[in-house]
């Protein structure tokens, strides 16, 4: 079974940011980055199901040069091949646009399965999985669990809200995206870093965006309300009221 | 090409609940940009429904049905909205952020050359519709800047449910063009998990005591606020340490790592060990007598006084506020 | 027996008495005078047999060691520290009497006679073929002969008390298993030395002098061979061992090569382990004193190094098969495999206490984290606690997961400046100063010491783990990328000197992260305040304090006098029963802090207990694992816990109120 993973390279979760000058993003100077946290649950989903059924691994990751320390990475922890799409206007592209280059190098892998985290940390759009399987015609499933290889397909456990569940059985190719806490990540090794050294990572160039954007990201800011502790006072009575107020509006847990 | 369409939400015949507050943006929208809003029923019992919404302020209800339609599947919602989209022509889609948006929204997108606005959290004039980035460290103005309908989902809580005008509208049926091999996928019902001894980890509200408790006695009145709240009962590593309740309750780095909608931590003073399992939580509350105690640098609400009296006074108003 | 040897001791060549009547006593040794060429053949046969015996033992072992691994990092120097090493714990016997001084001295006694026996063992056999270099007759033999029975005597006497102790006494650290063949080996020494002064007792002719010699000369060469088939291989090698064994304490070696992980199996073993788990003597010191074996856990150092040795022995040392029982076919019912496991591998707090107390040269260390880096870097350790550790270093870069921003309003809210250079020491959080609650507060009261006294300091703006888990844990990858990231940090920032309130943090900056730079000088603070002591507000409170040596500034650094001038400065120091050298850890060593749930008895609390018994209104502590450990220990300890505080903050008392200006500055 040929498993291919779509990761991201995204800002440390815990890095202090900053506005760049033109307000349309953060300053990335000084910024330490990583695989997106959904990503590497994904990864770690595309390992299990290699070590359950035999295959092959493959991750692929389109962005600027950076991008390599990532899927170095990603080989490290025990994917077997990279793909490197080269490009330096991510920026410039929508979600349809970075599917679409994604698409493209996809196509001549023709993978069985593709795996991909449900969103991203940054712009958490939550669509380049499914806007990738639409693109390829294939069909699609989210926020997955577990996935289970059946005689004819999948048969894979998807998150609905509030505590249900679903099987969903569904022919391959297709493509998963996975929920994150589901597995149990490994850490990298030092063997792992050694063996990832003789590991082949292609790159090619993503072709030049030819369609506008549908949607543009016109400014970000700080949002004005930081989380700050409300500290409540009052008699035992008054501050139980108080309590119970939070309880049922802000936490609905009433 | 105009007016502002939402599509509403339900399963078996249930409203999801956030399908009103998508209406509801959706209303305000309309309002904003001059136009008609107009709402879209899928699925079974759709026509039941319907009436419900015949009774809001709307140009008009579709009704979409098809047997192929009775359980929710990607394929079948995608073709379905897209044939719908294509008469109705609204300038703008608005849905509710929830699972199953997140499933098939994004590919209806696709079929319009389109990319959906995601998980909104307010829509300003332009329109300019806010997003959050980088968990919630950042917001983000997005635009629609293409030629087709324009797709956004609306986040849970930000327009109120009970804001939606009321008024009188006409029911329309539309049944879309379905062949049985455009589904791929095959759902099955949906199940829950059999309960477990205790997983923590799955718990929506957990009511969490510590230190502060001083004896193995008066864990009772915890035990009974946790109760009462239908919570889970937690207890940082000294309870636990000390047998008075057992291991599995340990949250902390030794123990379970949670991430509730509700933690309450009660006489927990929040030693790095404790925080570490419990600093994902959506809300923290914590009561502590001491007002430096650390768990208050990550507590959303924190009341500093003394447990034996708030907490006894909080179960009965928390029985009060449900019965 | 033992007047007649006071008297010859005197050296009067042939004085002669009849204490009891009918037994000739003389001050010389008696000699046989003829040997018939049947007597010269056996000897040389039994010769023959006795080396052959010998050899076709200590020829494997001796081959075994040679072809282990190399190790690359090896070194002679410093020369002076081996031979002093050599001339203390061999020659003197320091370590072997110190650590169980009557026992130990009998040992050292039995060893000095051996020394003092060489010459005159080889002039006995040297005789029967007409070879024999002490002459009865001298002055000067004569003399040696008797001070050679002298010993003799002392000999008889210990090993008689070494055989009733390991045989009658059985001290539980010497293992339930009774080895007979140390009963063995203490029955031919004492027959050596009785068959030796016996022939102070007969005349050169008759047959009692041959039966004397023969005695003794047969005993020889039955001892000869033993000794590489038991434990007593020791008297070969070991005095080797404590001249060759690594330099420094706990000296972890750099890995050689990109195929090296640490001790996977057979092949990783290098020549100095091989050398040292061949000179075991199963004394038991390192299982004494282990925290784990005391807390009814898996976890036996002297296990480890036995084990080691049976695999050398099974599988030698080219062998690919893996050291660690886990990930070998093992029959569930070999008791062995349970030592040589994962699980007894990732217990120790790595205090360091069974290399410290190791008479024979033996580094533990090296071998049990060599064993979790064959592991660790394999990905074959799989624990959900380690993990976590593992990805939060990768993540996150501090050993607790938080996010660094925590870390940046900590600094903010204190005031703490920034090291620009200006400053004269750079201010070393750590994980615990930089997050934990209780480690955030000993750090602000030593910032306050530091004000008090003038001295300028700034911190970091960024600071990640020194890597001290990962190190002791074997994750090589997490241990370098922190200890690289630092060592930039501080040649950015141009820090001349640091100090730290974490003895973990010293150690691993001062010494660990050699293996990829040199680190600006740094001490931990109570290093620090001893040296200002005088300058600093003496003001005693008269309350018992109970000082607990961290096993990272004790045993690691010899750090212990510094921490204890502090405590007498604020109250009445209190010894525990075990303090200095042989100090009881914590538990939280090795990473343990962080893997979760021990088996057995908490190491923390068995500690915790100790201190309290003590009576001390005050546990002062000068490292913020052991505080956090006690914290959770004390707390479970009845009404009135002591209280727990740092050395900082037992100094930051005394400091008038005026000087309380953090976060005003």
């Amino acid at each position: 079974m040929k498993i291919l993973v779509a990761i991201k390279q995204v800002p440390e979760r815990d890095t202090q940011i900053s506005i760049a000058a033109d307000s349309r993003w953060i300053d990335e100077n000084d910024l330490s980055y990583t695989i997106n946290e959904p990503d590497a649950y994904a990864l770690e989903e595309a390992f299990q199901l290699k070590e359950k059924n035999g295959g092959e691994v493959v991750v692929l990751c389109a962005g600027p040069e950076r991008v390599t320390s990532t899927l170095r990475e990603a080989l490290a922890k025990g994917a077997d091949r990279a793909i490197h799409i080269e490009a330096d206007d991510l920026g410039e592209r929508d979600t349809l646009g970075v599917a679409q280059l994604l698409a493209d190098a996809t196509k001549s892998e023709s993978p069985d399965l593709i795996l991909t985290g449900l969103q991203s940390d940054d712009l958490g759009l939550g669509q380049t999985g499914v806007v990738l399987a639409e693109l390829l015609g294939i069909p699609h499933a989210t926020i997955i669990m577990q996935v289970e290889v059946t005689g004819s397909g999948l048969k894979v456990k998807r998150e609905l809200e509030d505590g249900w569940f679903q099987h969903v059985e569904m022919p391959l190719p297709a493509l998963l995206t996975i929920q994150s806490g589901g597995n149990k990540l490994r850490y990298a090794t030092l063997m792992g870093i050694k063996k990832a050294k003789t590991k082949e990572t292609k790159t090619v160039q993503a072709a030049t965006a030819t369609t506008a954007q549908a949607i543009t990201l016109e400014r970000v800011y700080l949002p004005e309300k930081q989380k700050k502790t409300e500290m409540l006072t009052g008699t035992p009575a008054e501050v139980a009221a108080k309590l119970v107020e939070k309880l049922k509006f802000e936490v609905r847990a009433i | 090409m105009n007016g502002v369409l939402v599509l509403m939400e339900q399963r078996g015949g249930k409203w999801n609940r956030m399908s009103f507050e998508a209406l509801s943006a959706g209303q305000q929208l309309a309002a904003k940009l001059g136009t008609e809003c107009s709402a879209a029923v899928i699925g079974e019992g759709a026509d039941t429904l319907a009436a419900e919404l015949a009774t809001k302020k709307l140009a008009k209800i579709f009704t979409v049905q098809h047997a192929l339609l009775q359980t929710y599947t990607s394929d079948g919602y995608v073709a379905a909205l897209e044939q719908l989209l294509k008469q109705a022509e609204p300038a703008y889609v608005l849905l509710p952020h929830t699972y199953q948006v997140r499933d098939f929204a994004p590919a209806l997108a696709t079929r319009f050359k389109q990319v959906l606005i995601s998980d909104v959290i307010a829509i300003h004039d332009g329109p300019l519709f806010v997003r959050q980035l980088l968990q919630g460290k950042l917001n983000a103005d997005y635009k629609h800047a293409g030629t087709g309908p324009c797709f956004v989902s609306v986040q849970a809580g930000t327009f109120r449910a009970e804001a939606v005008e009321a008024g009188t509208a006409n029911v329309e049926s539309f049944t879309p063009q379905l062949e049985a091999s455009q589904i791929r996928n095959q759902p099955s019902e949906p199940f829950r998990e059999a309960a477990q001894t205790v997983d923590l980890s799955a718990a929506p509200l957990i009511v969490s005591v510590g230190r502060g408790i001083g004896e193995q006695e008066n864990i009772g009145i915890v035990q009974e606020l946790a109760a009462a709240l239908g919570a889970e009962l937690a207890a940082s590593r000294p309870i636990c340490d000390n047998g008075w309740l057992p291991m599995e309750r340990q949250v902390g780095s030794s123990g379970q790592t949670v991430s509730p909608k509700l933690y309450l931590a009660i006489g927990i003073s929040g030693a790095i060990q404790h925080l570490v399992g419990m600093k994902g939580s959506k809300t923290i509350i914590a009561i502590n007598k001491d007002e430096n105690a650390p768990i208050f640098e990550v507590a959303d609400y924190g009341v500093v006084g003394d447990l034996f009296e708030i907490v006894p006074a909080l179960t009965k108003a928390v029985l009060a506020a449900k019965s | 027996m033992v007047a007649v040897a006071r008297g010859t001791t005197v050296g009067a060549r042939s004085m002669t008495a009849a204490l009891i009547p009918g037994i000739h006593l003389s001050a010389t040794l008696a000699e046989p005078a003829h040997f018939s060429r049947l007597e010269k053949i056996s000897l040389l046969i039994g010769i023959a047999i006795s080396l052959a015996l010998f050899f076709w033992r200590f020829g494997p072992i001796l081959r075994t060691i040679l072809r282990s691994k190399k190790d690359t990092d090896f070194s002679l120097h410093p020369i002076g520290r081996r031979v002093w090493d050599f001339v203390w714990e061999v020659l003197c016997q320091g370590k072997v009497i110190r650590q169980r001084p009557l026992p130990g001295l009998a040992h050292a006694f039995v060893f000095w006679g051996f020394l003092a026996f060489a010459l005159v063992s080889l002039n006995h056999i040297a005789n029967a073929v007409g070879l024999g270099f002490l002459n009865p007759e001298s002055y000067l033999s004569n003399f040696y002969f008797l001070f050679a029975a002298a010993w003799a005597v002392l000999v008889a006497v210990s090993i008689t008390a070494l055989f009733v102790r390991r045989f009658f006494v059985r001290p539980i650290w010497l293992g339930k298993k009774v080895s007979y063949e140390s009963g063995v080996i203490a029955f031919l020494i004492f027959l050596l030395m009785v068959s030796y002064l016996g022939a102070f007792f007969v005349d050169t002719s008759g047959t009692a002098v041959k039966v004397l010699w023969w005695t003794h000369t047969l005993t020889l060469l039955v001892f000869l061979p033993l000794i590489p088939h038991t434990k007593h291989l020791h008297l070969v090698i070991s005095p080797l061992t404590v001249f060759l064994k690594r330099d420094g304490f706990s000296k972890i070696p750099p890995l050689s090569g990109d195929e090296d992980f640490g001790l996977v199996a057979g092949n990783d073993v290098t020549q100095l382990i091989s050398l040292q788990v061949y000179s075991c003597v199963e004394c038991g010191r390192c299982t004494e004193h282990c925290p784990a074996s005391n807390t009814g856990k898996v976890l036996n150092p002297k296990e480890i190094i036995l084990g080691t040795r049976s695999y050398l022995n099974e599988f030698g040392p080219a062998s690919e098969t893996s050291l660690l029982t886990d990930t070998r076919e093992v029959p569930s019912d070999d008791p062995a495999a349970k030592y040589m496991s994962m699980e007894a591998a990732f217990e120790c707090t790595t205090c360091g206490s069974c290399e410290y107390q190791c008479p024979v040269g033996i580094q533990h260390l090296p071998i049990i984290i060599g064993l979790r880096r064959g592991a660790t870097n394999t990905g074959a350790w799989e624990d959900t606690h380690g993990t976590k550790l593992f990805l939060a270093l990768e993540k996150h870069g501090n050993a607790l997961g938080m996010s660094a921003m925590e870390r940046d309003k900590f600094i903010q809210k204190q005031a703490f400046p920034i090291f620009d250079g200006t400053q004269e020491y750079c201010l070393w959080l750590g994980c615990m100063g930089g997050y934990d609650a209780k480690g955030r507060e000993i750090i602000a009261d030593f910032a306050r010491v530091m004000q008090y006294l003038g001295t300028t300091f700034g911190v970091l703006k960024k600071e990640k783990c020194t890597g001290d888990p990962a190190r002791r844990l074997g994750n090589d990858l997490v241990f370098q990328t922190m200890a690289e990231f630092g060592l930039k940090a501080f040649e950015t920032a141009k820090v001349q000197k640091i100090v730290a309130i974490c003895p973990h943090c010293v150690r691993t900056i001062s010494n660990d992260w050699r293996e990829y730079g040199i680190a600006p000088e740094i001490e931990h603070h109570s290093e620090f305040m001893a040296r200002h002591k005088d300058r600093l507000p003496q003001q005693n409170s008269g309350e018992s304090i109970v000082y607990h040596d961290p096993c990272y500034l004790g045993r690691y650094r010899d750090v212990y006098e510094e921490p204890r001038e502090i405590v007498a400065m604020a109250g009445e120091l209190v010894e525990a029963p075990r303090s200095h050298e042989r100090s009881f850890c914590c538990g939280a060593g090795g990473g343990l802090a962080f893997l979760g749930e021990e088996s057995g008895e908490r190491v923390s609390h068995v500690r915790a207990a100790e201190l309290v018994g003590t009576g001390a209104q005050i546990v002062g502590t000068a490292c913020p694992f052991c505080n956090t450990m006690f914290r959770d220990a004390l707390a479970t300890m009845g009404e009135a816990p002591p209280q727990l505080l740092d050395i900082a903050q037992l100094t930051a008392r005394a400091l008038p109120a005026s000087e309380i200006k953090t976060g005003e500055q």
